[in-house]
């Protein structure tokens, strides 16, 4: 005898179905939420293995079918750009003799301040096969995962400066978090390496992709706009050095109060194709004692 | 309308879903697969409503920077509320349907930031701008979409369209030539 249901029955169901089913979602969730930043989300690594492959299929179609439409479509803008990198290449022909020249300085200071190179960091080129589907997360996946080496909390960048950091990441992908996220964030200072002009730079919800903020820098500090924001390698994520951004707004501080920075990023977020994962592990930060010799004192 | 029928219908939202937003940016405004949730618990069918709820929901999370499950959350009690009214409620009326689903938006999007604001995930974009695009853009494409479904899916319009042929095929036989 065939099993079926009358309206009733379901409709007095109904309600058991929708509580079992609230209550799978609900456990889900705070498994995938238990598991702290910068730990392997052993949830996040299912879903990714098994959502990458149709992501990255999904990506390669997109690729296809836009590129045909955007190169129409791009065909009038072409020739104005040409117009405009012109000018470009004649301003960048200048600082980059400008360039040249702090370089050669920079080498000669290295020198004598007997500084060890920095060793050549490892990087896994890597393409966006997926942005986020839901519209409230600015995460992108990556075609890389643990079988390249990739591993949690690495950082992504563009020759335009950095992108964000791995959060999760399955064999063959990787989910990565942009630095406009308000749970991203880096240690970064205003001109070089050394200047006093310390803060640390972080997403903004109502700033998107296109800016991100820059927090405690002393109002003492000379900031302007135009200035180049670099990372400091004290966030134990990203290597020293490598370029955010560059200040675009700046509200003065005082004495007491810091500066409120706006940066453009450097990589162009909302466009990214290509990205590289730089196979950084940062040296390991020495663990304080558990007990404060001052407090083994007062006890004696 | 028959599990198989779902499966491809919930398919092809999703993958608009992950595809529109590499065209264009604002296309993810579109929330493709609340539109089907939507028409299925206004089906008045309970379990699958719920159950496609949680899939699609689930399914959008995997590929997402958010919590896994406060999709399929947010998803499943938006397709039992619809469903709720709709066996309470006539909504048969197309109109009706406007207000469904802006309401059923409005409600997605304030389950799924409402627990990833408690877990301590707070959304990387503003909430209230955020859930206004995503309102107007799915009630309406959301609108013309149920329309399309209505008139390729619906158990109504196979029915509509298997009379039709009956009718042609009967009065093909009775035509003038024929009787002569």
């Amino acid at each position: 005898m065939a099993f079926v249901r009358t309206q009733k029955e379901i409709r007095q169901r109904a309600p058991i179905w929708l509580v079992t089913l609230l209550v799978a979602n609900l456990i889900i969730m705070a498994v995938d939420a238990r598991d702290a930043d910068g730990r392997q989300k052993i949830l996040r690594v299912w879903t990714q293995t098994f959502a990458s492959p149709l992501q990255s299929t999904s990506s390669k179609v997109t690729g296809a079918t836009s590129g045909f439409f955007q190169q129409i479509w791009n065909f009038r803008r072409t020739a104005r750009e040409n117009e405009q990198l012109r000018e470009r290449l004649t301003q960048i022909e200048t600082e980059l003799h400008t360039a040249q020249q702090s370089a050669a300085e920079n080498e000669r200071l290295k020198e004598l301040l007997k500084l060890n190179e920095q060793s050549e960091i490892k990087n896994v080129p890597a393409r966006v096969i997926a942005r986020d589907p839901s519209v409230w997360f600015n995460t992108i996946t990556i075609n890389r995962g643990t079988s390249s080496g990739i591993a949690v909390n690495m950082p992504v960048v563009t020759a335009g400066g950095i992108v964000g950091r791995v959060i999760t990441v399955s064999p063959w992908a990787s989910q990565v978090m942009l630095i406009t996220d308000e749970k991203a964030g880096a240690g970064a200072v205003v001109g070089q390496l050394g200047s006093g002009a310390l803060g640390s730079v972080k997403g903004r919800a109502d700033l998107g992709v296109a800016l991100i903020e820059m927090r405690y820098v002393s109002g003492l500090e000379k900031v302007e706009n135009g200035d180049y924001v670099m990372t400091t390698g004290q966030d134990g994520i990203y290597p020293p050095g490598l370029n955010v951004g560059r200040v675009v707004d700046v509200k003065s501080g005082t004495a007491t109060t810091a500066h409120q920075i706006l940066i453009q990023p450097g990589a162009q977020l909302d466009r990214l194709e290509e990205v590289a994962v730089l196979l950084y592990h940062p040296p390991p930060r020495s663990v304080p004692e558990q007990t404060p010799q001052n407090v083994e004192r007062t006890r004696r | 309308m028959s599990h198989i029928k779902i499966a491809v219908v919930l398919s092809v939202a999703i993958v608009l879903q992950l595809l529109l937003r590499e065209v264009w940016r604002p296309l993810a405004y579109i929330d493709f697969p609340l539109v089907v949730v939507v028409y299925i618990a206004l089906q008045r069918d309970a379990w699958k409503a719920l159950l496609v709820g949680t899939l699609a929901g689930l399914i959008i999370d995997a590929g997402s920077g958010g919590l896994v499950g406060a999709g399929g959350f947010s998803k499943t009690l938006t397709a039992y509320i619809i469903y709720f009214a709709a066996t309470r409620v006539n909504l048969e009326n197309p109109l009706l349907r406007i207000p469904v689903l802006a309401a059923g938006s409005l409600l997605d999007s304030a389950i799924y930031v409402f627990w990833h604001r408690v877990l301590g995930y707070p959304p990387a974009v503003p909430f209230v701008q955020t859930m206004s695009y995503k309102l107007i853009a799915t009630t309406i494409v959301g609108t013309l979409a149920l329309y399309l479904l209505d008139a390729v899916v619906a158990e109504r319009s196979a029915q509509r369209r298997q009379f039709a042929t009956r009718r042609r095929v009967a009065r093909r036989s009775t035509g003038p030539l024929r009787r002569r």
